[in-house]
C-alpha cells in the first residue's frame, strides 16, 4: 500500500523504525505512546480472560480524562499537587469505572450485547467531551479551538525524565502490569474469573457469583482506562481538548490480544506498538506517508495474529486432490 | 460373491494422535443384520462415517455390490443406496413429518406434488407397521417415533442398506422390540442393515453376525448364534468382565433427602417437574430410571441448587434448602456429578489442578491468608490422582486432554472427597469404556457403604438394575412408582418409562398416532 504512492516500502520501515527507537528522543516518544496503551491493555486482559468483550476502553478513557479535568480545572492552583493529583486519580478511576459498569449491568441483567453497547457508550463519551470542549470547559482565548484552559502546575504530572515528555505515568503502569499479573496468578477473584472465562456453567456450578465478580472486574478494567485518560491529559497534555487519542483504547485491544493476555507482555508490545504510532508521525513527517498508515499496520498485525492462530488450533494439511 | 454388497477391506484412518480405523476389515451381505460392536471410541462411528461419505479412507478399499468405488460424501453414498441413521436425528422440529421427507428428497422438481408423497409415506408406514402419520408435526412423536420418521426418511431415498448408529441408545425396551420387529421386516424385503451398538443383550438378540472393533483394530467377524455373550463380552474389552459387582446388604438409614410436591421448568419455561415426590435414605443408592426429557436433568438442577423451583420442598438432612444458592447447598454435604462433564462439571481448558480445587479454592489450607497457594492446591491435586489412578500428562495440562474416562475419574474424585451425605449422579458412565464404567460403578458402591445417600440418574437400565437398592421411574415430571430392588423387574420398569402401566396400553399406544 505504501509502494502505491510511489515510496519505497523499505524506506519507510527504516523511517518508522528510527522514529521510533533511533534517538533519545523518539524513544522517549514512544514511552509516552506506550503509557496508556500499557494501563488500558492491562485493564483489558482482565476482561477478556473473562470473555467479556469490552471495547469500550474509548469511552472509558474519555470518562477519566474529563472526571480529572474536573479538578484540575476546577481547584484552586494553590491547592498542594500532593492532594489534587491524589483526587484526580481517583476521579478518573471512578469516572471509567462507571462508564464500565452500565454496559456489564445491561449485560448480567438483561443480556444486552456487551460488545454493542460498549460501542455505542464510546460514542456518547465522545460527545459529551465535544459539548464540554465546545461549550462550558472551552478556553475563552482559545480562538474557537475545542481546548480547555492550561492545568496549572499542581495539576500535571510530574515528568521523570528531563527534556522528555515522559511522566510519572508509566510508573503507575508498569506497578499495575505486574499487580494484574499478581491478581490474575494467585489471588481467589483472579481465579474465579478465569474459570468463568472458561465455562460460565461450572462457575455456576461451584457456587462463584458471576455478577460480583464480573462488575468488579469490569469496574477495575474500565478504571485502569480512565486512569489511562487521567494520565494523559495531566501528564502529556496539561489541558482537556477534543483530540486526546482516545483511539488507544482500540490499539490496547491489539495489544491486550497480541500479549496473548498476559499481563507481563502487554508490557512489551505496548512498547512495540507505541513505536509505530510515535514513528507514524515521524514518516508522515519525512515520507509524506499519511498517518493513517499507522492503523493499516497494527490492523495487519493483528489479522496476521488472528490467522496464525487457526493454525495453532488446527493443523492444516495441503495435499493434491486425488 | 455377489450376495456380498458392502466389502471394506484394509481402511484405515488417521486424525491427529490416533488411529482410529486401523486395517479394518468389514463385509455386509445382503439380507443380513450386521452388528459393529466395540466400546466407546472402538472406531465404529469412523468406520461407518467413512462408508457414508463423511470421512475419506487413508487407506483401504471400498466395494459396493462388488464394485470399487469412491465415497466422496453422503449424496454419494445415497445414489450407492446407502442411508445412515445417526444417533442425533436431523429433523425439523416445528415442520410435519411430510415436510421432513420431502426435505431429505434427492431431486426435488419446480413442484412438488404433497399429495403423493404423502400418500407414499402411508404406504410406507403400513408395508413396514410404523404408525406415522404424514401431517404431524415433529416435536409431537415420541423420541421412538422421531426415529421411524429417519427411516422413512432413508426409505424414501431409495437405501437398500441401512446403517444405524446406536439407534437403540433413546428407547425404552418395549420401543427396542417394536424397532427390531421394522428391521426384521426390511431385511425380508432384501435390504441389509449395519447396526452400531455396546449393547451385548440386544446385540445378540438382532444380529446375523458381529464384527467386533477395539481401539481402532479389526478382531474378528462371528456368527451370533456360534457364540456366547461372555466370549463377545471378552473380544470387546480384551479381558473377562464383570457382570455382577459384589454388594453389601444394604443398611437403610437416616432420611437425608425429601423433595415433596416440586414444582419447576425447564430452559423453555415448561413444566418440567410436576408436583414430584422422592425420598433418599443413607446408605442407598436409589436409582431413577427415565427416557432422556422427562425431568431427570431439571430434577438434578432443582436440587443442586442451579435452578429456581416454582413450587414444592426440598428439604436436605431435615434442613429447607427449597430455593437455596448452589453454593449453600453444597455447603450443606450435597455433591454432583452433572450430566455433561465438559458442560458443568469441568472446565476443560483449565488444568487439572485448577479443576481439582473448585470445591475448595476458597478453603484453608489451599486459601491461605487472602490468596490461593499454588503449592498447596498441587500437592491436592496429586493426592486426587494418584489416589484415583488418574491418568494424566501432567498436572498442568489442560483436563481437555484426557480422555472421558479420567476426566470422569477426576471429577468423581473430586466431588467425593467433599465427604458429601447426598450424592447426586447423572449419567455417571455415558461415554466412559468399561473399565472407567466398572471403576465409576464401584465407588458409587462404596460411597453407600459409607453411608453416604445416592441418587442415581441415569438412561442404562442395566446400570440402575446393578446397583441400585431401589428404583424409581419418572415419566413426564413425576415419579410413578418405585420398587425395592429385590422386586423390581425391568420389563415392568420399561413400561412405566414409556408412561404405560399395562403391556396392554403399550400395544394401544404404538399406532395411536395414526
Amino acid at each position: 500500500m505504501i509502494s502505491f504512492k510511489g515510496i519505497n516500502p523499505l524506506a519507510a520501515y527504516k523511517a518508522l523504525l528510527i522514529g521510533a527507537f533511533g534517538s533519545t528522543y523518539t524513544f522517549s516518544e514512544t514511552i509516552v505512546a506506550a503509557t496508556p496503551l500499557i494501563l488500558i491493555a492491562t485493564g483489558l486482559v482482565l476482561v477478556f480472560n473473562m470473555k467479556f468483550w469490552n471495547i469500550g476502553a474509548y469511552g472509558q478513557y474519555i470518562m477519566g480524562a474529563i472526571f480529572s479535568s474536573y479538578f484540575a480545572l476546577n481547584v484552586s492552583p494553590s491547592v498542594s499537587p500532593w492532594i489534587l493529583l491524589p483526587v484526580m486519580c481517583v476521579a478518573s478511576i471512578i469516572g471509567g469505572a462507571i462508564w464500565a459498569l452500565i454496559p456489564a449491568f445491561m449485560k448480567l441483567v438483561w443480556e444486552v450485547n456487551e460488545v454493542i453497547s460498549t460501542l455505542l457508550l464510546n460514542y456518547i463519551a465522545l460527545y459529551i467531551l465535544k459539548y464540554l470542549m465546545y461549550g462550558p470547559w472551552r478556553n475563552p482565548t482559545s480562538h474557537g479551538f475545542p481546548l480547555s484552559k492550561m492545568f496549572a502546575a499542581n495539576a500535571q504530572l510530574p515528568r521523570i525524565w528531563p527534556h522528555t515528555r515522559v511522566h510519572l505515568g508509566i510508573v503507575f503502569a508498569i506497578i499495575i502490569v505486574f499487580l494484574m499479573y499478581f491478581i490474575i496468578k494467585k489471588t481467589r477473584f483472579g481465579y474465579e474469573t478465569r474459570v468463568i472465562g472458561e465455562n460460565s456453567t461450572a462457575a455456576r456450578y461451584a457456587g462463584i457469583s458471576i455478577f460480583r465478580n464480573t462488575m468488579l472486574a469490569m469496574a477495575i478494567s474500565g478504571g485502569i482506562a480512565g486512569l489511562a485518560g487521567m494520565a494523559q491529559v495531566s501528564g502529556v497534555i496539561h489541558l482537556l481538548q477534543l483530540e486526546i487519542n482516545p483511539n488507544y483504547g482500540y490499539t490496547a485491544i491489539i495489544v491486550a490480544w497480541l500479549a496473548s493476555l498476559n499481563p507481563i507482555a502487554v508490557l512489551l508490545v505496548s512498547i512495540l506498538l507505541g513505536g509505530i504510532e510515535a514513528g507514524g508521525s515521524q514518516i508522515q513527517m519525512m515520507m509524506h506517508v499519511p498517518y493513517g498508515i499507522v492503523g493499516v499496520i497494527e490492523s495487519s498485525i493483528l489479522f496476521a495474529l488472528l490467522g496464525g492462530e487457526i493454525f495453532k488450533t488446527f493443523r492444516v494439511k495441503f495435499r493434491r486432490r486425488g | 460373491m455377489d450376495d456380498i454388497v458392502v466389502s471394506l477391506k484394509n481402511i484405515t484412518k488417521r486424525f491427529p494422535g490416533i488411529v482410529a480405523n486401523d486395517r479394518v476389515n468389514f463385509e455386509l451381505r445382503r439380507g443380513e443384520v450386521h452388528t459393529l460392536l466395540g466400546e466407546n471410541g472402538a472406531g465404529k462411528s469412523t468406520l461407518m462415517n467413512i462408508l457414508d461419505g463423511i470421512y475419506q479412507p487413508d487407506e483401504g478399499e471400498i466395494y459396493i455390490n462388488g464394485k470399487l468405488v469412491e465415497i466422496k460424501n453422503p449424496s454419494d453414498a445415497m445414489r450407492l443406496g446407502i442411508g445412515m441413521i445417526h444417533q442425533h436425528f436431523m429433523l425439523v422440529e416445528t415442520l410435519t413429518v411430510l415436510e421432513n421427507v420431502i426435505l431429505g428428497l434427492a431431486e426435488q422438481g419446480l413442484y412438488i406434488n404433497k399429495k403423493e408423497i404423502s400418500k407414499r409415506i402411508e404406504e410406507v408406514s403400513d408395508r413396514y407397521n410404523l404408525c406415522i402419520n404424514p401431517s404431524t408435526k415433529i416435536w409431537q412423536l415420541s423420541v421412538g417415533e422421531q426415529q421411524r420418521v429417519e427411516i422413512i426418511k432413508t426409505l424414501f431415498r431409495g437405501a437398500q442398506i441401512l446403517i444405524l448408529d446406536e439407534p437403540t441408545a433413546v428407547l425404552t425396551p418395549q420401543e427396542v422390540e417394536v424397532s427390531f420387529e421394522i428391521y426384521k421386516q426390511m431385511i425380508e424385503e432384501g435390504k441389509s442393515i449395519i447396526f452400531i451398538s455396546h449393547k451385548l443383550n440386544e446385540v445378540m438378540d438382532i444380529s446375523d453376525r458381529i464384527t467386533v472393533l477395539r481401539k481402532g483394530k479389526y478382531i474378528g467377524t462371528v456368527d451370533t448364534d456360534k457364540i456366547t455373550e461372555k466370549e463377545l463380552a471378552t473380544m470387546m474389552v480384551g479381558r473377562e468382565v464383570l457382570f455382577r459387582l459384589e454388594r453389601k446388604p444394604h443398611e437403610r438409614k437416616d432420611k437425608v433427602l425429601q423433595v415433596s410436591n416440586l414444582k419447576a421448568l425447564d430452559d423453555k419455561g415448561l413444566l418440567a417437574l410436576n408436583g414430584l415426590n422422592l425420598e433418599v435414605f443413607s446408605g442407598e443408592i436409589y436409582g431413577l430410571a427415565g427416557v432422556a426429557g422427562n425431568g431427570q436433568k431439571i430434577l438434578s438442577e432443582a436440587i443442586a441448587g442451579l435452578r429456581k423451583v416454582i413450587d414444592g420442598k426440598i428439604t436436605i438432612a431435615g434442613k429447607d434448602l427449597t430455593n437455596a444458592s448452589a453454593s449453600e447447598i453444597f455447603a450443606h454435604g450435597v455433591s454432583y456429578i452433572p450430566p455433561d462433564r465438559l458442560k458443568m462439571g469441568l472446565v476443560p481448558n483449565l488444568s487439572s489442578v485448577d479443576n481439582a480445587i473448585l470445591r475448595r479454592y476458597y478453603k484453608p489450607p489451599i486459601y491461605n491468608r487472602h490468596l490461593i497457594n499454588y503449592s498447596e492446591a498441587e500437592r491436592y491435586a496429586k493426592k486426587l490422582i494418584e489416589e484415583y489412578d488418574i491418568m494424566v500428562p501432567r498436572e498442568d495440562a489442560p483436563v481437555k486432554l484426557l480422555s472421558g474416562g479420567n476426566m470422569q475419574k477426576l471429577l468423581l474424585a473430586r466431588e467425593i472427597s467433599e465427604q458429601p451425605k447426598l450424592l447426586i449422579a447423572v449419567h455417571p458412565t455415558r461415554g466412559l469404556d468399561v473399565g472407567a464404567t466398572e471403576f465409576v460403578r464401584r465407588e458409587l458402591l462404596k460411597q453407600r457403604d459409607n453411608g453416604v445417600a445416592v441418587l442415581l440418574i441415569s438412561e442404562d437400565l442395566d446400570e440402575i438394575f446393578m446397583i441400585s437398592d431401589r428404583i424409581g421411574v419418572i415419566y413426564e415430571g413425576q415419579i410413578l412408582d418405585t420398587f425395592d430392588i429385590k422386586e423390581a423387574k425391568i420389563e415392568k420398569v420399561g413400561l412405566l418409562m414409556a408412561g404405560m402401566k399395562s403391556e396392554r396400553e403399550f400395544s394401544e399406544q404404538v399406532c395411536s398416532t395414526v
